[in-house]
């Protein structure tokens, strides 16, 4: 162990074992820094869409709550609240005898809170230009809030007197909106918030009442908390995350982080090429150690213990390094997108940086230890005769253990075979593809080269010498154009995704996207609705669906509860209403992935969402039994549906056919987007109407749009840093055989070469080998995007031959330019010089 | 054709010893295409120790086949090798290195210096293969034997190739081996900086009493050493 350590550290004086740990510790960086970054961007969304949960986490239950899960958040220093949320009936308090028989009761969402609430978010109030304001207050006892709603409702204003139960509270506020505006939005009723200090007394909670309990907590360790309760939870508790409760959100968290995640494994890309680059140039500097070693008496067995010990040394301290210039990277671009976010970004987790710790020890010794067992083989006679073969690159187990560990590497950044096997079998197929691209190239090289036809172009004869030189490097020149192709392909996917696949993304939440739903309307008041809210784009009446509400009580005849089913979403669906509705054709957004819509003779089917089929573990043709208001519907499932929920349009996850729905007692829903500074038509909607409800989406939209606009400012900071890598990686993979080069320039400078001709074949080469890069990239690119868009963003493919052409000339020219700034000094220092260097 | 060198007086008086290096009937053949090319035939030759011995011939000759062979460093196709009376041909790879640890140094015409170490660490290697706990002061010493005392901590590349040719020297000679390999030690080097080294070279093995086995081209270098044996295309021919 001391000889390996000394060798280290003599090993660190070479230029070759430097690039090699400074091209690991770029890797580790990038892939640290990129990692790290997304982390902690990912932890920033995370909380700004549990604003709609009001808490970092919630847990509710049917009973009331054991005290253990407060203790056990108030010490990991959380902030914590307990409430309760229950229905209720709630007037206006009698003035006399005669308003006390007129008076008015509604049904109310009643919340009883204490203080600190909300955890996250504030409740909003309107100030007197109609402009929403924060609302600081707290709820105190004897007190109420009451949402806009209730008090047009009840025509209270704040200061007025309500019964709630036995008390009386007197009107504190009046409220806009609150932040928790998650939970079933289509069953909201006016909202009421009392402190839970006056419950017992409104007897309002009896034994058996209908209620929810609920802790909701607050601070870093909210996600910790969530994870060590989730254990504990017994029958009718519930770990609320705002993924499970709104689709719409869930699906632009997965978004946000699948882009960030690719951004990371783009970042293992470019740390593959410049890893096997500098590694390559390295043991071929290691064949001479190892020939000594054998030489003077060191085993195979010895041999290959020491190499395998100073790898292992060396990649320790290029990841130890790696590491630590990841923390400082993601630093840096914490603090570049720090006006981005409302909050400061959360603390960075350590697992981002031991993951890339990892990934660089991973991928160094997947990469070396097949060359390095052929190193230890090295025949010690090779001290006498130079002209031996050199080392072999460890064959197929090489390539295998390269890929393993590549797949090992990708697994670990994004947790997703289906990634991995992309990205794996992208690496395979460029490296296949790349050999038989070289072999073509090389082939046609020397056909022109060899005929004189190359002359008889035209060409200069220093290009014909050039060219040749590609050929006599074969081994070289296939790696070169493999490795700038990865490049190349990974840099134009790089700006592809950040374009492209990224506007799609945002397209599909377009401005005017609904942010207003009606709900409960009666068919008798479609055409006044109708009427009443803005038309859609193309002047036709906004849509209106039937709902039917039902529970689903039995599947394929036999009866299900909530108990049967594991999951605990399942158990949740099962336990309430499904929202029923019927559309004539697929409605926008929806993509049928399984079976056939049903048409317009059908009856008794049904299509139902592909994730809420997975939920509830149901497949088609299997039969569905739902209680429709004490009567029993059965349907058969003839078709799966995925919907594009980041549309925010009306999506129901169960359709069933028109004549089916008929008989049954419905209402309906429609929704539309109204500009923020209308409050006249929902005035009048109303009036016309006072038993629809009006819901508002708004905040939530916001909020996800929000998200998306700072994960694209996001991301182009996370890009431009994996760009910046990825120059690195292509200047590595350029000045790859700079040596050869430098010493074969000065053999020709001697042997009477001027500098225009080298120049020229200089040219000739560079050319070539960065537009074959070029053509493999770009070609490598288009079925990597088309992969990453169709198979993991599941979003349209665009074509942008834009894009291919710049690629292909940006590959050309900067190889070119890469290539001359490395090889130029040839031309300036004495060749004699050179030679001797060797 | 098989060449049994006369032993020297000094190999005379110690005749019960078996030679520091016996070879019997070595043949080298390598596949080239779908041919066989003989590199070596049947040669066959015994070194007593304390000897020294130059192997002289044309360019592709076999000069630096032979002296892989006996060097252990290759293997024959038939035939074997002995130092000292051990046959080393018949041992396994490891077992081979083994018993050169220590027991032969090499010197190579391109020096074979690794340019990362320094003058002191290369003499060092040797001794740190072996595991031996004086190695830097060894090293040191034989350094300064060298006339490279004040050098210790220059890299190769910073040393003229005299100067890395001595370092070689020292670092074959660190280890008190018995036998000493020298492939064209003078290849490099010009003619006077190439006479100093023979020079070293022959005082050393005089004063370790080492058995030295040389490849050369320099007849005058050959014409220093107590026998010659002349290969022309594999055969020994004087």
């Amino acid at each position: 162990m001391n000889l390996v350590l000394r060798f280290v550290r003599r090993e660190l004086r070479s230029t070759e074992a430097r690039i090699l740990v400074l091209a690991l510790a770029v890797a580790v960086a990038s892939v640290g820094a990129v990692a790290m970054f997304a982390d902690r961007v990912k932890g920033a969304f995370a909380n700004q869409a549990n604003v709609l949960l009001g808490a970092d986490a919630m847990i509710s239950g049917d009973r009331p709550l054991p005290e253990t899960f407060a203790q056990t958040a108030a010490a990991m220093g959380l902030k914590v609240t307990e409430s309760s949320r229950f229905g209720s009936m709630i007037s206006a308090a009698a003035k006399d005898a005669a308003s006390a028989t007129a008076r008015q009761s509604v049904l109310a969402d009643v919340k009883a809170v204490a203080a600190p609430y909300p955890l996250r978010g504030t409740l909003e109030a309107r100030d007197a230009r109609g402009e929403r304001v924060p609302l600081v207050a707290q709820v105190k006892p004897g007190e109420v809030f009451v949402d806009e709603r209730l008090a047009s409702r009840l025509g209270v204003k704040a200061g007025d007197v309500l019964e709630v139960g036995k008390n009386t509270p007197r009107i504190a506020q009046v409220f806009a909106e609150e932040p928790e505006v998650a939970g079933n939005f289509l069953s909201a009723a006016p909202k009421v918030l009392m402190s839970s200090a006056d419950v017992a007394a409104s007897e309002l909670l009896g034994p058996g009442s209908r209620a929810t309990y609920r802790l909701q907590v607050a601070g870093e360790r909210a996600q910790e908390f969530a994870a060590a309760i989730k254990p504990k939870l017994g029958p009718g508790q519930r770990l609320e995350t705002i993924r499970e409760l709104r689709p719409e959100v869930r699906s632009t968290l997965e978004r946000s982080e699948q882009f960030l995640g690719l951004a990371a494994s783009f970042a293992v890309f470019l740390a593959v090429v410049a890893i096997v680059l500098a590694l390559r140039r390295y043991l071929k500097r290691e064949l001479d150690t190892a020939t000594l070693f054998r030489t003077l008496g060191a085993g195979q067995r010895q041999t290959l213990m020491h190499f395998v010990g100073q790898f292992f040394v060396l990649a320790l301290i290029a990841c130890v390094l790696g590491v630590l210039l990841a923390f400082a990277a993601q630093a840096a671009l914490a603090w570049a997108v720090r006006g981005l976010f409302a909050s400061a970004l959360p603390a960075a987790g350590w697992l981002p940086l031991a993951k890339a710790f990892a990934t660089g020890l991973v991928l160094l010794l997947g990469f070396a230890i097949p060359p390095l067992v052929a190193l230890a083989a090295t025949p010690p006679v090779r001290a006498l005769r130079r002209d031996m073969p050199t080392v072999g690159s460890g064959g197929v187990l090489a390539a295998v253990l390269g890929a393993v560990a590549v797949l090992a590497v990708v697994l670990m950044q994004s947790q997703d075979w289906q990634t991995g096997a992309i990205f794996v079998g992208g690496l395979v197929a460029l490296v296949g593809v790349a050999t038989l691209l070289a072999a073509l190239l090389l082939w046609c090289i020397r056909r022109l080269v060899r005929s004189g036809r190359m002359a008889r172009l035209g060409g200069p004869q220093s290009w014909a010498y050039g060219l040749a030189n590609l050929d006599r490097r074969r081994l070289s020149t296939a790696l070169q154009i493999a490795c700038l192709g990865l490049g190349v392909m990974t840099l134009i996917t790089v700006g592809f995704v950040r374009t492209d696949l990224f506007s799609a993304w945002q397209k599909s939440l377009p401005p005017d996207a609904p942010n207003r739903f009606l709900i409960n309307i009666q068919q008798d008041q479609i055409e006044t609705i109708q009427s009443l809210v803005p038309k859609t784009a193309n002047g036709k009446p906004v849509a209106v669906y039937p709902m039917v509400r039902g529970r689903l009580v039995a599947v394929n005849g036999k009866t299900v509860t909530a108990k049967d089913f594991p999951d605990e979403r399942a158990k949740r669906l099962v336990d309430r209403e499904f929202n029923l509705s019927a559309s004539a054709s697929l409605p926008p957004a929806n993509k049928i992935i399984a079976g056939d819509y049903y048409g317009a003779n059908d009856r008794g089917v049904m299509s139902i969402e592909e994730g809420i089929a997975t939920t509830l573990n149901l497949k088609l043709e299997d039969r569905v039994t739902f209680d429709v208001a004490g009567e029993q519907v059965e349907v058969r499932i003839t078709s799966l549906r995925k919907v594009d929920w980041d549309s925010f349009r009306v999506n129901f996850f169960a359709l069933i056919p028109e004549a089916t729905l008929a008989p049954l007692p419905k209402s309906y829903i429609t929704a539309f987007h109204l500009p923020e500074r209308d409050t006249q038509t929902l005035a009048s909607v109303v009036n016309a109407a006072p038993n629809v409800l009006a819901i508002d989406v708004s905040e939530m939209m916001a909020r996800v749009r929000s998200i998306v606009d700072q994960v694209a400012r996001a991301l182009e900071f996370v890009f431009a840093f994996t760009l910046l890598a990825g120059l690195l990686t292509l200047y590595t993979a350029v000045i790859a055989t700079q040596d050869e080069r430098r010493y074969d320039t000065a053999l020709i400078r001697t042997l009477g070469g001027t500098r225009s001709q080298i120049r020229s074949s200089l040219i000739a080469e560079f050319t070539t080998l960065g537009g074959a890069a070029g053509l493999l990239g770009v070609a490598g690119s288009v079925v990597l995007t088309w992969a990453l868009a169709s198979r993991i963003l599941k979003i349209d493919f665009i074509a942008s031959p834009v894009v291919w052409v710049v690629g292909f000339a940006l590959a050309t020219g900067l190889t070119l330019l890469a290539g001359w700034l490395g090889t130029r000094s040839v031309l300036t220092t004495p060749p004699i010089q050179v030679l001797r260097e060797g | 054709m098989t060449a049994i060198l006369t032993p020297s007086p000094v190999a005379n008086t110690l005749s019960s010893q078996p030679p520091a290096i016996r070879a019997d009937a070595l043949t080298r053949v390598v596949p080239l295409g779908d041919r066989q090319l003989t590199i070596l035939e049947a040669v066959s030759l015994n070194v007593a120790a304390g000897e020294t011995l130059a192997i002289v011939g044309a360019s592709g000759s076999g000069k630096t086949t032979l002296l892989g062979l006996l060097a252990g460093l290759d293997r024959p196709n038939s035939g074997s090798v002995a130092w000292h009376g051990e046959a080393v041909s018949s041992l396994t790879e490891d077992a081979l290195a083994k018993r050169r640890q220590g027991a032969i140094g090499f010197v190579f015409q391109s020096f074979q210096l690794l340019p990362a170490l320094t003058a002191l660490e290369n003499v060092m290697l040797p001794l740190e293969l072996a595991g031996a706990r004086d190695a830097e002061k060894r090293a040191a010493d034989w350094l300064t034997r060298v006339g490279l005392g004040e050098r210790v901590d220059h890299l190769p590349k910073q040393l003229s190739g005299g100067e890395q040719q001595r370092v070689a020297i020292a670092r074959a000679f660190v280890a008190d081996p018995k036998i000493v390999f020298a492939d064209e030690p003078t290849g490099n080097l010009d003619t006077d900086t190439g006479a100093e080294i023979v020079e070293l070279m022959f005082s050393l093995n005089r004063e370790q009493g080492t058995t030295l086995v040389l490849v050369t081209h320099d007849p005058e270098l050959a014409a220093r050493c107590g026998h010659v044996v002349r290969l022309a295309r594999g055969k020994v021919v004087s």
